[in-house]
């Protein structure tokens, strides 16, 4: 059963296409054609061609080159921040919805708030305190991107908690911890992770705009963001530039989204986007 | 709420940081904000006092109307944030407007016709769309629609026309979300009971949809466009950077790059109200609209 739910997810084509993206990311310093920051000046802006399959920017490196040694920063960081997310938000709504009480009535008018509020100025807000840097990034965004999945884990945790077998291994004298590994997590792991994918998605689109507003990560290193923010004054002669870069975040993002689909898919639900909490923000 | 008012005010209590130094880093280099030009800044300012002190007066002229003098422009910081708010609250509410038009459209059409071709065309671009890093898209369609073609204004905030591109990409991520609530929404009405009824007292299945499903099926997407356009009041920051219109976003965005303090504080504030006033507002929207709400029972 579970092998075969396992199967329907990992062999589809978004599943594929990240597992190549994951490689060709992760071998970047071994199979770029050339080193991202070596300048060629008197081929800069060039479209593509054989030489440079995606052209070259401002200062002619290789656009093809920096998007691989770029996706390292992006994927990396927009990987840490949706963990960061998943621990915390699955903490928070198993105590939530375990402990009840006035703890989970702080938790939802806190939840409630976050969600309300634009997650990019909260970043920006963050980011001017502490400076920026990868893991202010990741802890600027990380602040309020635990809340969607805070209330999804504790709606389902809520849910499985009145089921008839969790009443029965009550009676039988199972202890909390029993309770949640066996009766709550099991429930909980598979929408959670559904909506973890869709949270990927996005969380790699607003990072990338932190970087694009210069914000986010700082030279010499560089992302798909702020690729795209410096190739940005020269797009007339050189769309290139934007293209690559901008297709790579869209396509990642989508595949991610599309896998979380496909996860609730299999597991019977409706739509991944529907577990973006932000539709039921008020229950 | 009282928990939630006192969450807002802890965010510009938090955010100061150090007041003085990232003012002069701002206006000079680093190695010339000796420590006698410090104290005077801070002198100036009254930033000497202690924090919960300068807290308490700031937030007692904030609530007077009175937001503090910008530290770079030396102008009273409410007079740059209302005319941002009116220009973002244009901005958001026409994208928004945008993206409930066409949700309903694609929504209805989505779960009418669950499973067919349209259904899964609409569902992989509402996918789709979510996915767009809108600091790409924008300037490719600059580069397309004022460049190439020179139908639209590329940037600024004086015509109608300007305001066409930034509305539409501001509407692109609501329309996903909207479209798959009002999708679920509908087909969760076509299943109920009372649009049985209804084609049971021979109402025609046009008829039915009009007057039972739709409205029924709309339930969920309005609580969302409350959420949206509070999240849209200082969420379309990069929009507002790129097409450089004077809204909240970028009013926010330049006041923190420029370490303008009070002009940061002054924006963040007046977002992170409008937001708790919204999502306010549509809980109590719901409560008197649904009755199930209304005489408490709990939405399956």
């Amino acid at each position: 059963m579970a092998k075969n739910i396992f199967k329907k997810i990992l062999l589809s084509a978004p599943a594929f296409f990240l597992l190549a993206v994951v490689i060709v990311t992760v071998a970047a310093p071994w199979i770029s054609p050339y080193d991202p920051d070596s300048q060629d000046l008197l081929n800069r802006l060039q479209g593509p061609s054989l030489a440079h399959l995606l052209g070259t920017d401002s200062l002619g490196r290789d656009t093809l080159s920096r998007v691989l040694h770029g996706g390292q920063f992006s994927l990396s960081v927009a990987l840490i921040t949706t963990l960061f997310a998943l621990l915390v938000g699955t903490v928070l709504g198993l105590l939530s919805a375990v402990r009840g009480g006035w703890l989970d009535e702080l938790f939802l008018r806190v939840n409630d708030l976050l969600l309300a509020l634009p997650e990019i100025v909260i970043a920006l807000l963050i980011i001017a305190v502490m400076g920026p840097g990868f893991f202010t990034m990741v802890l600027s965004v990380g602040v309020v991107a635990w809340t969607p999945t805070a209330r999804l884990v504790r709606s389902m945790a809520a849910q499985a908690l009145s089921t008839h077998h969790v009443e029965a291994s009550k009676h039988v004298g199972a202890s909390r911890w029993f309770i949640l590994r066996h009766h709550v997590l099991p429930f909980v792991a598979g929408p959670v992770l559904a909506q973890a994918a869709l949270r990927f998605g996005l969380l790699l689109v607003l990072l990338g705009s932190l970087s694009y507003l210069g914000i986010g990560v700082q030279p010499p290193q560089s992302d798909w963001g702020s690729m795209l923010a410096e190739a940005q004054p020269h797009a007339i002669r050189s769309p290139w530039g934007l293209i690559a870069p901008g297709a790579a975040i869209f396509l990642v993002s989508f595949c991610v989204t599309l896998l979380g689909n496909r996860i609730t898919h299999v597991l019977g639900g409706d739509d991944v986007l529907a577990t973006e909490t932000k539709a039921e923000a008020h229950d | 709420m009282l928990l939630s008012s006192f969450a807002v005010f802890l965010v510009p209590f938090v955010s100061p940081g150090e007041p003085v130094r990232s003012l002069l880093r701002a206006r000079m280099d680093i190695g010339a904000a000796d420590e006698a030009t410090v104290q005077a800044y801070a002198q100036q300012f009254g930033l000497h006092d202690p924090m919960l002190v300068q807290f308490g007066r700031w937030l007692g002229r904030f609530v007077t109307g009175d937001m503090g003098i910008s530290h770079i422009s030396g102008t009273p910081v409410a007079d740059q944030v209302l005319p941002a708010i009116a220009v973002t609250l244009s901005l958001a509410g026409s994208a928004l407007l945008v993206a409930i038009a066409v949700s309903i459209v694609l929504g209805v059409i989505s779960a009418t016709r669950a499973g067919s071709w349209p259904d899964r065309l609409i569902t992989s671009v509402t996918h789709a769309l979510i996915a767009i890093p809108e600091y790409a898209l924008a300037p490719l369609l600059v580069l397309l629609f004022a460049v190439r073609w020179s139908l639209l204004p590329s940037a600024g905030f004086d015509s109608p026309a300007s305001l066409v591109l930034p509305v539409f990409i501001l509407a692109l991520r609501p329309i996903s979300f909207f479209t798959v609530a009002v999708r679920s929404g509908v087909r969760q009405a076509l299943d109920s009971e009372h649009v049985l009824a209804a084609r049971a007292r021979g109402l025609s299945s046009t008829q039915a949809l009009v007057r039972h499903v739709v409205p029924h099926g709309l339930l969920p997407l309005w609580t969302m466009v409350g959420v949206w356009f509070a999240g849209l009041l200082g969420g379309s920051v990069i929009v507002e950077v790129i097409f450089a219109i004077p809204g909240m976003g970028r009013l926010i965005f330049d006041a923190i790059v420029d370490a303008d303090i009070p002009v940061a504080q002054g924006g963040v504030v007046v977002v992170v109200a409008c937001a708790v006033l919204t999502t306010g507002i549509i809980d109590l929207v719901h409560k008197l609209s649904d009755p199930n709400v209304r005489i408490g029972v709990r939405h399956g």
